[in-house]
């Protein structure tokens, strides 16, 4: 009796068709950046006058380099990256203490715990603005990088909490056994067992609270007053005035604040994939 | 663990300190404020539950309610759907038969509205879905007709959902694909061996396997959805006429535009609420779950 | 690949840098840019106006201007995001952050709240003794002064505008002589000229209802049957305003009419103001009724066809007002320095460099203007403030009224609701917000 090849993937023309089908989709959600990049290389008479989804007449950088003078774009990729980092680096640190406890520990009442910090990503931003500004401002904080550090240092660990816990609650028992029949304390068990397998996790984690901070303009636009301490979005923000827009210059700006966090996360991605799995048990 | 739990507490100690001051405190402070009526500046007056009173009445505050269920399938339910079966498409017959490359590349892709802007993803997408926009200029060619889409009060609504798709979903293929790696090979060659298909293994073993992942993306997206605002603001500031409201958008409208802060507060707390109900839902079906 | 301890180590120094950082950009009143503010003091301005246009250019060369005269003291300009400063103006202000002096909003809801407030310092001693109020015409004062409550009109003194602003039309000559349009004196030759270009399949008006300019068309045509004791009624809560009656069921029902007619069309309510602009400088409309503030951009980026303005036909009363203040916050460490600044910027050559790059001065030497199409916007803004024609602008009554009149013109222009329905709307969210403002 012949079986019938079960994965019908493993040859033939099936998989181009599949590769198709998603570049095709790829392609469709690339659509407005394409817009974007035509747009940031345009003159701004050109714009005007042949309008935005048209082919440039001509390719120029003078939009970039206005830009990025402008706006003294070093200062505030800078500011953008130490406060990304911190956040993405103090969050993941933070989420890992509180998830070990959680998914590991299984403290009592840990869902409700969970909740409760979980609760820190469930309250909108505006309710938070005015006593964090307060507070700030007692503490000699406002206007200070510290200040949107810590406030997102939490708001992220939020999820960071949640999705370690998850992960760490169905982390395999034989692992934790054998280190504590090594006699290791609790917190040797942390950094030298449950780290490395837990690693794809974290990857990701520290991936998504740089991105998701770099991003962030409300709380900035509240906190970051001079122009000195403020990031990219913000930047961003400057060239969109009461009544006017500068379209081709606000295309060039989104580029180059892009860049950073893309090569970021293409850099990273990397570390997604040399990820160690589970089955490290054996 | 023969120590007992006792120890664990510690580790606790951290965030716990950082959340009081970041996010206990501040609400506390929104709970009082929506007690009162201020403008933003000077003191503020003491007027108890008129302001929650309000709100009960506010067809547009019912409104924005009404359109949270719609971003809620724009951005949990399509993303998820979508995103499982991309990562696994991916990660299993693109990563293998094409190399993991192409995979990070193609997922590199998907994931770049989340990187973008909001401000920007809404200038863009205000020019496609300009009157005189590439959508419309598709939409002549397949014999649509012409429309102002965002202009609409009909149409509006699921343009901005079709927008917050786009946005949404690179998170979950991200996610979804760094869960698959965790999944032991060992279990697929196995079910290969018995004659699955990939289907069946999908269903199997890849979906039971990731539900740590599922449940983690659909709360948090259902999170975002409830509380969704830049996009909001970026592609119609609520309108036209109110058919694009969101909660966070009316609440931002008392606080800053209006100068309602009090209200604001109320439509804050309220809206929170609703998300802290939402979430511990969904929180013990995925205790009991995982019991 | 990196050990946990690597992690931590590197998480620590990160960590470490940003606090030194940190520490360095907190607090922030000794940052002097070169360390050399001590003797003389400082001068920490903000303004957004963008760099190229004619208050950038006016003011550039004021801080050029200053620092001449002022040795010693050290200038640090920062250029704002607007968002950022309309935003949250009264939590920067209500810090030690805030600057010395600073560009902000004219009007009830900004100014006018902060200086009920005592955010903003009064500035009537100055004004005196400076002669700032002979430069001003008693049109341009109105939005300078605030009352204890906030409103506009009497009272101290709490900003002093450089430039002005107005609404006018703007035409493409190219097109209007194409079609056989002579530019039109009264709204009945206006709607004439629109008839011709209807007739000739060609949209008369550009519009844009997702943003302001469809507030300010429905408000202009409601001035061409006001007088001001109506615009005082409507800015200056003087009496009752009937939302049901003329002069703005004139406007909500001729707004209504000319979509109906073709003059608008019935798709521009998703468009921006910027999709408008961009149109006009396209070539492809020929008329937009809008403000002043586009002038600087017209002149640089017009390149294909002849353009010109002309006032609103008809009207006695035009929206427009003074242009943003500078205003000095209470928390200012050097007043003086500011009141030196704000006499810098009243003088006649920087008035004349703002004249001269698209921009309407308050005290402008019109001999001194060379581009005519310059000289016919500016002298058009004198003769609207001398015959006190200004009626500022329709969202400025009630805090969070400019989202209520986008809705009412988005409704007007693709058909969800009748006038009488968009006026119901105004009416309701005009009488509210002023009631809330007379209770306090």
């Amino acid at each position: 009796m012949s079986r019938k090849d079960p994965d019908r993937f493993r040859q033939g023309k099936a998989r181009w068709v599949v590769l198709a089908l998603v570049g095709l989709t790829a392609a469709l959600v690339l659509v407005p950046f394409v817009i974007m990049l035509m747009n940031a290389f345009k003159s701004p008479a050109d714009y005007s006058s042949n309008g935005p989804l048209a082919w440039p007449e001509s390719f120029q950088l003078d939009g970039l380099k206005t830009y990025w003078q402008q706006v003294h774009f070093e200062g505030k990729l800078l500011n953008s990256i130490v406060i990304s980092g911190s956040v993405a680096v103090l969050g993941v640190v933070l989420s890992l203490l509180n998830a070990y406890a959680l998914g590991i520990g299984r403290v009592r009442g840990r869902m409700w715990i969970v909740a409760l910090f979980l609760m820190a990503n469930m309250i909108p931003q505006e309710a938070l603005v005015y006593p964090l500004y307060s507070m700030a401002k007692s503490f000699g904080l406002y206007n200070s990088q510290l200040s949107v550090i810590i406030i997102f240092t939490v708001i992220q660990s939020a999820f960071g909490t949640y999705l370690l816990a998850s992960v760490l609650g169905t982390f395999p028992k034989a692992l934790l056994e054998a280190a504590a029949l090594d006699g290791a304390s609790r917190w040797t068990t942390l950094w030298r067992v449950v780290v490395p397998t837990v690693r794809p996790t974290l990857s990701v984690l520290l991936i998504f609270f740089f991105i998701w901070t770099w991003n962030e303009f409300f709380i900035p636009l509240v906190m970051l007053i001079d122009n000195s301490t403020q990031t990219v979005p913000l930047a961003l923000a400057s060239l969109q005035g009461d009544r006017l827009m500068d379209a081709t210059t606000t295309n060039a700006g989104a580029l180059i604040s892009l860049l950073p966090t893309v090569v970021f996360f293409l850099i990273f991605q990397r570390t997604l994939t040399r990820g160690v799995t589970v089955g490290a048990v054996k | 663990m023969s120590r007992g739990k006792a120890g664990f507490w510690w580790y606790l100690l951290p965030g716990a300190l950082a959340f009081t001051a970041i996010i206990a405190v501040p609400f506390g402070a929104n709970l009082y404020l929506s007690l009162t009526k201020w403008s933003g500046v000077g003191d503020p007056r003491w007027i108890g539950l008129d302001n929650y009173s309000r709100l009960l009445q506010d067809d547009v505050f019912w409104t924005s309610f009404r359109n949270t269920a719609a971003m809620v399938i724009a951005m949990v339910v399509v993303p998820t759907l979508i995103g499982l079966v991309l990562s696994a498409t991916l990660f299993d017959v693109i990563g293998r038969r094409f190399g993991p490359k192409t995979a990070s590349f193609l997922r590199a892709t998907f994931y770049l509205p989340q990187v973008l802007p909001v401000v920007v993803a809404g200038i863009l997408w205000g020019w496609l879905l300009r009157p005189d926009g590439a959508v419309n200029a598709i939409a002549k060619a397949i014999g649509l007709g012409e429309h102002d889409w965002l202009g609409d009060p009909k149409t509006a609504l699921p343009m901005v959902m079709l927008v917050m798709i786009w946005v949404q979903i690179g998170y979950p293929v991200v996610i979804f694909m760094a869960a698959l790696q965790r999944v032991d090979p060992d279990l697929y060659e196995a079910a290969e061996i018995d004659g699955a298909g990939w289907f069946r293994r999908f269903q199997a073993i890849t979906l039971p396997q990731i539900r740590p992942e599922t449940f983690v993306v659909t709360l948090t997206c259902t999170i975002a959805a409830l509380k969704v605002f830049g996009p909001i603001w970026a592609l119609t500031r609520g309108g036209p006429n109110n058919a694009t409201t969101v909660p966070s958008y009316f609440a931002y409208n008392a606080f800053f535009n209006k100068l309602q802060v009090g209200y604001g507060a109320a439509v804050a707390t309220a809206l929170t609420l609703v998300i802290v109900a939402v979430s511990i839902g969904f929180l013990k079906v995925q205790g009991r779950v995982e019991e | 690949m990196r050990s946990p301890r690597t992690m931590i180590s590197m998480g620590a120094a990160i960590v470490s840098l940003a606090l030194v950082l940190a520490g360095c950009n907190s607090g922030g009143d000794d940052a002097g840019s070169d360390g050399g503010g001590e003797k003389g003091g400082t001068l920490k301005l903000w303004h957004y106006e963008s760099a190229n246009g004619a208050m950038g250019k006016a003011w550039d060369q004021a801080i050029e201007v200053f620092k001449a005269e002022h040795p010693g003291v050290t200038v640090e300009f920062e250029r704002k995001a607007f968002e950022q400063i309309q935003q949250n103006a009264s939590m920067i202000l209500g810090s030690d952050q805030a600057p010395d002096l600073m560009e902000y909003n004219k009007g009830n809801a900004t100014a006018g709240l902060l200086s009920s407030k005592g955010l903003l310092t009064d500035l009537s001693d100055e004004v005196a003794s400076r002669g700032w109020d002979k430069a001003l015409s008693p049109s341009l004062q109105t939005t300078a002064r605030y009352d204890e409550k906030g409103v506009m009109g009497s009272g101290n003194w709490f900003g002093i505008p450089n430039y002005g602003e107005y609404v006018t039309v703007y035409y493409n000559k190219a097109l209007f002589k194409q079609h056989g349009v002579a530019v039109p004196k009264t709204l009945d030759e206006l709607t004439a000229a629109m008839d011709t270009f209807v007739a000739k399949k060609v949209t008369p008006l550009g519009m844009s209802g997702a943003e302001y300019p469809a507030g300010q068309l429905y408000y202009q045509l409601a001035l061409s049957k006001a007088d001001r004791s109506f615009v005082d009624n409507y800015q200056l809560y003087k009496g009752a305003v009937d939302f049901k009656a003329d002069p703005l069921k004139y406007g909500a029902d001729t707004f209504r009419q000319w979509v109906d007619k073709g003059y608008i069309s019935k798709q521009s309510a998703s468009l921006k103001a910027e999709d408008m602009g961009t149109a006009f400088i396209a070539g492809k409309t020929p008329m937009i009724v809008s403000g002043s503030w586009w002038y600087g951009r017209f002149a640089s980026e017009i390149k294909k066809f002849e353009w010109g303005t002309f006032l609103f036909p008809g009207n006695k009363l035009n929206a427009g007002s003074s242009g943003n203040l500078w205003v000095v916050p209470e928390q200012s460490k050097n007043k003086k320095l500011a009141y030196d600044f704000i006499d810098i910027t009243m003088r006649p050559e920087i008035q004349t460099i703002m004249a001269n790059n698209g921009g309407v001065p308050v005290k402008a030497d019109l001999s001194k203007v060379t581009d005519p199409k310059n000289k016919e916007l500016i002298a058009n803004f004198d003769a609207i403030t001398k015959a006190d024609g200004l009626a500022f602008y329709p969202d400025w009554p009630v805090p969070g009224y400019y989202d209520v009149l986008v809705a009412g013109g988005q409704s007007l222009i693709n058909g969800s609701k009748t006038p009488d329905q968009v006026l119901t709307d105004l009416g309701k969210a005009y009488d509210q917000g002023v009631q809330e403002i007379k209770n306090g």
